[in-house]
């Protein structure tokens, strides 16, 4: 087993050897990582929770087809090892020298003229967030850009000009010095990725595994049920970060590529449980209207890079974005272990609050999604305090079937109602047979608001969301009324 | 020299060159601090017990309140507010104890085992409860002209109402943060993030007993302040000094986010009262307001912030019979603070919020009563508080915006838009913002410089000022440049620094390049009128022709020259070096202090404001009525900054500003339990706005063409008016969902107007 980490930080390998650094921990997040170092201090700490993006990093890797692949990521949710065999980005390497002479990068050049920084907290992950957009996009639309921002809170500026400086800046391929610079990368990187033995770290307090492979990620979950099963660790890090939380055991799955595969097979979507939920929004553009909706608007680009599916689902949130929307869709999640494999509904997987029939063995390995035609409508919707990076406070997701105008299946699915992802079973059982008409839903909406005591918060009054849950029933019909 | 450039510290910004007090490289002594806080809104510590938490590795030191040498004290104006609570606790978030120790880890496990015992008593969490128990924090304040009573009983129409408006977390990116350094003897030098050094010197020279020549403080950049640090930063920067003095090491605290949101103090609730008295014009006649702010547990800035939110009750209206009735209450919770408008914004959104009920009961456009209303030249031109209102920019403000902003037509498309669309709402609104300029404490309007040439002719400028972001170092480095004719490169603002320039004003009320522009000036006059001589001998010498007046001598463009005859010239650099040699000062102290100003807290009479500054603002919105969210669809502002030091900088205020109002009035919502938890207290629910919350289509414009008089290159404060212009928001939000009854019946409403207030607001009217 290896017992080291390793990464390409200013161009060169890095070798963290947590035996010799007694000060880092496995579960050492990658902001505190760099700001241990005189010279990577620009990455900043502004909640400890993915949802201010002071913190925002660029990490490359090799994608399939062994080109580099920038994507960026929240780093005070990411812990060490999981930047394994990849590039890691800061700030500080965007602008080089020439001559003496400090050349800025075009994303850093043009957030200068166009007055995009103030007091300058929040600028360098601004900046990376405008280096992973710079990477991606040529001419972005108003939408990709602030999709690129939305991880980023700035109290400053207004972002007027921030907004600006990306469409002014994205104008070349992506093309720059690591364009350059990138052969020389894909090297290093593959130098460190043949190397498919898994990392095992150890301390007195903390146990930490890295397999490479599915096998070896199940027979690791066998030997060691307690662990905590991590992917993005986009929730679980909070226990750490908020929680001062020690996490003792944990399995990163991060890098099991089998996981990675999304296929479409005899009218079933296959998305592997390790896909990203932005992989995930690419794969359901144009395939799965109502859960490419959900994710439009699911955290942010930095979460949604890093974030699973499998992790979704598995961590069993009331308020977690996919699940309604996987209930509406009748999925179905394959679990494996290492002598066993089962498929169920994703609704019968979900036993309580954060509780799932996981089995101390198993994993999740793929959500089935089925593929339905056109005499299904199928909808999503998401309310919360603010429109975009926030948690959901009602979430619904529905399917609805006809029968020459009587309704014949309907499927209301509800997050934030309930320490569950539940549906109005009575509401469902009432519309059967009968017509899809304003009338009824506005029966329905009563009854509706009966089947739920939801929870006063934080996020808002308890009357607020049984209101909401009637009215999505409403906007549902109001949009589906005309076909 | 109004040239645009950049902020000063852009480049180092967008590279991460730029250093907080938590980058910087401390030698390896260093000690973090960490701050123990009350569990409980109110109660009696029976018990406080460190020993165990001494024993814990790495731990140096844990002070609780009689550790403190000094005084335990850390209120700025009034000493109502202990450095560590000693009997009982106040508020949710008060310090009782300080850790310092080598790492995180050891801070947590000594905080695990501080042993606390507390007896809870009765806690007061709202203005009503505090209203109803008569705990006010210090005697109530009045303005009045005229008899408003009277008035009111001869108005044809009067409505009445009552107002709430929520406070608002600054969420300043880089939290409260301090470095404590301790020097020889009594010495200790402090890092800062503070908009108020000097204020910053004093407190921490009286916890620790000592002197405030001992005490340096000195602040290179905040990551925001936006008033939160004006009195705030204080606190972090006394616990870090008292944990320097206790273990002779350098000490830092940085406030971990949740615990920064729990810990300090916010923009004021306000729970105001008012009848309004009008004709069938919607003429004002008459107007009576009562303002009740939540103080918090300690006196704090709030009667300041009370103050002026009475001398903004009027916003841009003239209102012949008036009482404004100012009282501020204490509660349980973080002593409430500065933040962005100082209570500006509390008062205005009354008077708008009336204006736009005025509109709707006499079913006239709202642009309508705010036009007959505003302050006018001849007469109706005298504040409640009897300031005449001179060079009033609102008519011509108005008349651009409404203009620009197509105002009339997009009001009748957005007529048919909602005839048109059952389940979406559009509204439409404007707001005007008259907002007067100067410290209304009137003695804090003053500030100093300290300019220092070096031979080789660069210059070094130090002032009084903070850079919050803001630009301040930016405008007072073109003020530099453009008053000692040399380019910007030659010219540097250093850190501010209360060795350099003594008994500064905090960094507020919009008033950083004024005041402090004009010491640099002075300074610098003071100088030039040194080195005038030098080159006058020095011309006398090289051109025995003829002679040069002092008053022709022009410095410009790197150079010194005659402007009777140009040809009589010599560069800055070489000026400087002979001055040297001729032993003149290359080194002086400015001072400014703004002339004519004064207010009467007694009779509510004076002429508190050297200025106003005035904006206006149209923006549209639609709501979705099933689920309450909004859209900001459009905004247009047009903002008057005087001769703009810095368009781009002023820009970036304006939109900025408007932008964080936005959060005001929107989403940004502050929730406590009932034992007065704060349960917003993460970005997780305390929700900013982010990239996709600006207006779709946003219009900004600074008139031209309107310099200032008497100010700083006749430019005018841009730092607060603009967020008040976001009240534009908050009732085009109301006129959508008043469209669900036709404008007929009048929609609840608070502030902020969030989904689900609207939602609400749109389910009643649609049972009317």
């Amino acid at each position: 087993m290896n017992k080291s980490v390793k990464f390409v930080l200013d161009d060169k390998i890095v070798k963290v050897d947590f035996a010799k650094h007694p000060e880092l921990k496995p579960t050492t997040t990658v902001l505190n990582y760099l700001r241990s170092f005189p010279d990577h201090k620009g990455v900043k700490e502004g909640c400890a929770e993915g949802d201010c993006g002071a913190c925002t990093i660029v990490v490359a890797e090799t994608d399939v087809d062994d080109k580099l692949n920038y994507k960026t990521l929240d780093s005070c949710l990411v812990f060490l090892p999981m930047i394994h065999g990849k590039q890691l980005i800061t700030v500080e390497n965007l602008a080089i020298e020439e001559n003496k002479e400090k050349i800025l990068h075009p994303v850093q050049q043009l957030m200068v003229e166009t007055n995009g920084s103030q007091c300058g907290y929040c600028t360098p992950g601004i900046v990376m967030s405008l280096f992973g957009l710079y990477k991606n996009h040529n001419n972005p639309s108003v939408e990709i850009i602030e999709d690129a921002l939305t991880g980023n809170l700035c109290r400053c500026t207004g972002y007027k000009p921030i907004v600006e400086a990306a469409r002014k800046a994205c104008t070349n391929n992506g093309f720059d010095h690591f364009s350059k610079n990138e052969n020389k990368i894909i090297a290093l990187l593959k130098k460190i990725n043949s190397d498919k033995e898994t990392i095992l770290i150890k301390n007195k307090n903390q146990k930490y595994f890295k397999p490479f492979s599915l096998s070896e990620a199940l027979r690791l979950r066998k030997e060691n049920p307690n662990a905590l099963i991590i992917n993005g660790s986009t929730d679980v890090a909070l226990r750490q970060t908020k929680k001062n939380e020690l996490l003792s055991e944990i399995l990163d799955i991060s890098s099991v590529e089998e996981l990675k595969i999304f296929k479409k097979e005899n009218n079933n979507f296959y998305f592997g449980a390790g896909l990203t939920l932005e992989q995930m929004l690419k794969y359901s553009d144009g395939t799965i209207p109502a859960l490419e909706k959900m994710l439009s608007v699911f955290g942010s680009l930095q979460i949604r890079n890093i974030a699973t599916i499998g992790g979704n689902v598995g961590s069993a949130s009331p308020i977690g974005d996919c699940i309604p929307v996987l209930f509406a869709l009748g999925a179905k999640i394959k679990l494996r272990s290492e002598t066993s494999e089962r498929t169920m509904p994703v609704e019968d997987f979900i036993k309580g609050y954060r509780q799932t029939d996981i089995k101390s063995d198993e994993l999740i390995t793929e959500i089935i999604i089925p593929e339905y035609d056109s005499s299904h409508y199928i909808k999503s919707y998401k309310v919360s305090k603010r429109k975009n990076l926030d948690i959901s406070t009602v979430s619904g997701a529905f399917r609805l079937k006809f029968d020459e105008e009587i309704i014949s299946e309907i499927i209301l699915a509800y997050g934030g109602m309930a320490a569950v992802t539940k549906r109005a079973v009575n509401t469902e059982k009432w519309f059967i047979g009968k017509k899809w008409s304003r009338e009824n839903v506005e029966m329905a909406m009563k009854i509706l608001t009966e089947e739920f005591t939801p929870l006063s918060d934080a996020r808002s009054e308890a009357e607020f969301r049984r209101t909401v849950a009637g009215n999505l029933l409403m906007k549902f019909f109001v949009e589906t009324k005309q076909i | 020299m109004k040239d645009i450039i950049c902020h000063d510290s852009a480049k180092k910004h967008v590279t991460g060159e730029s250093v907080y007090i938590n980058d910087m490289l401390v030698n390896d002594q260093l000690l973090l601090g960490k701050v123990v806080f009350s569990k409980y809104a109110h109660a009696k510590i029976k018990k406080l017990n460190i020993k165990k938490a001494l024993k814990v590795k790495g731990v140096h030191a844990i002070l609780i309140a009689k550790d403190v040498p000094g005084e335990n004290q850390m209120g700025p104006v009034i000493h109502d507010e202990f450095c560590l609570a000693e009997k009982e606790v106040f508020f949710i978030g008060q310090a009782i104890a300080l850790i310092a120790a080598e790492n995180e880890y050891a801070l947590h496990q000594a905080e695990n085992l501080i042993d606390v015992e507390y007896e809870p008593l009765e806690a007061i969490l709202d203005i009503e409860t505090a209203i109803e128990k008569n705990n006010i924090i210090a005697p109530p304040r009045k303005i009045e002209r005229g008899n408003p009573d009277e008035a009111l009983k001869n108005s044809p129409h009067i409505i009445k109402g009552e107002l709430k408006t929520n406070g608002q977390e600054h969420w300043y990116l880089e939290t409260q943060t301090a470095l404590a350094v301790p020097g020889e003897g009594k010495e200790m030098m402090i890092y800062a993030s503070s908009q108020n050094p000097s204020e910053t010197q004093a407190i921490v020279a009286e916890v620790l007993g000592v002197s405030k020549n001992e005490i340096e403080v000195e602040v290179k950049r905040m990551g925001g302040g936006f008033g939160g640090k004006e009195t705030q930063g204080n606190h972090v920067a006394a616990w870090a000094a008292l944990l320097a003095n206790a273990t002779k090491r350098p000490v830092k605290i940085h406030l971990f986010r949740d615990d920064d949101q729990i810990m300090t103090g916010k923009r004021h609730r306000f729970f105001s009262k008012y009848e309004i008295g009008f004709d069938e014009k919607g003429q004002i006649l008459a107007y009576k307001v009562e303002l009740n702010a939540d103080a918090g547990s300690a006196t704090d800035l709030s009667m300041a912030i009370l103050e002026r939110a009475m001398l903004h009750a009027d916003n841009s209206y003239f209102l012949p019979d008036v009482n404004i009735m100012g009282k501020a209450w204490k509660t349980n919770l973080p002593s409430n603070t500065a933040f962005r408008g100082f209570g500006g914004p509390q008062g205005m959104a009354v008077i708008e919020n009336a204006i736009d009920k005025i509109a709707r009961f006499l079913n006239k456009d709202g642009t309508e009563i705010r036009l007959r209303n505003f302050y006018n030249f001849e007469k109706n031109n005298f504040t409640p508080y009897g300031q005449k209102i001179e060079n009033n920019r609102l008519f011509i403000i108005y008349d651009k915006i409404i203009e620009s902003s197509e105002y009339f037509k997009r009001r009748i498309e957005i007529k048919k838009f909602n005839k048109e669309n059952e389940f979406y709402k559009r509204g439409l609104a404007l707001t005007p913002v008259k907002f007067g300029i100067s410290f209304t404490t009137s003695f804090l309007n003053q500030a100093g410089a300290l300019v220092n040439i070096y031979t080789d002719g660069t210059v070094l400028v130090n002032h009084g000022g903070t850079e919050m972001g803001q630009g301040l170092h930016t405008k007072i480095l073109q003020i530099a440049s453009a008053e000692l004719g040399i380019t910007p490169d030659k010219v540097k603002v250093n850190a501010t620094n209360t060795s350099k320039v003594p008994n500064t004003s905090p960094t507020a009320a919009s008033s950083g390049s004024d005041l402090n522009g004009m010491a640099v000036k002075n300074a610098i006059d003071i100088i030039k009128s040194w080195l005038a001589e030098v080159v006058i001998s020095e011309f006398e010498k090289n051109y025995p022709a003829s002679k040069t007046l002092k008053e022709n001598i022009v410095f410009e463009n790197n150079f010194i020259f005659d402007k009777e005859n140009p040809d009589k010239k010599i560069s800055f650099d070489e000026i400087v070096k002979i001055a040297y040699l001729k032993q003149v000062s290359l080194s002086s102290t400015g001072f400014y202090k703004t002339p004519d100003i004064y207010f009467d807290r007694e009779k509510g009479q004076g002429n508190p404001f050297y200025y106003f500054s005035y904006g206006m603002s149209v923006s549209e919105v639609e709501i979705d009525i099933l689920t309450g969210q909004h859209k900001l669809l459009r905004t247009d502002i047009v903002q008057d900054a005087g001769d703009s030091i810095n368009e781009g900088i002023d820009k970036g205020q304006i939109e900025g500003g408007f932008i964080q109002g936005v959060g005001w009035v929107t989403t940004e919502e502050l929730k406590w339990n009932k034992d007065g938890n704060l349960l917003t207290h993460s970005p997780d629910t305390y929700k900013i706005p982010t990239v996709n919350d600006i207006p779709k289509d946003f219009r900004v414009e600074i008139m031209k063409n309107i310099p200032n008089t008497g100010t700083i290159l006749k430019s005018k404060a841009v730092g607060e008016p603009p967020l008040m212009l976001s009240l534009s928001v908050w009732l085009a939000i109301k006129d959508a969902i008043s469209a669900i009854g036709n404008h007929e019946s009048e929609p609840e409403f608070s502030l902020p107007a969030t989904y689900e207030v609207i939602l609400l607001s749109c389910e009643k009217l649609k049972k009317k």
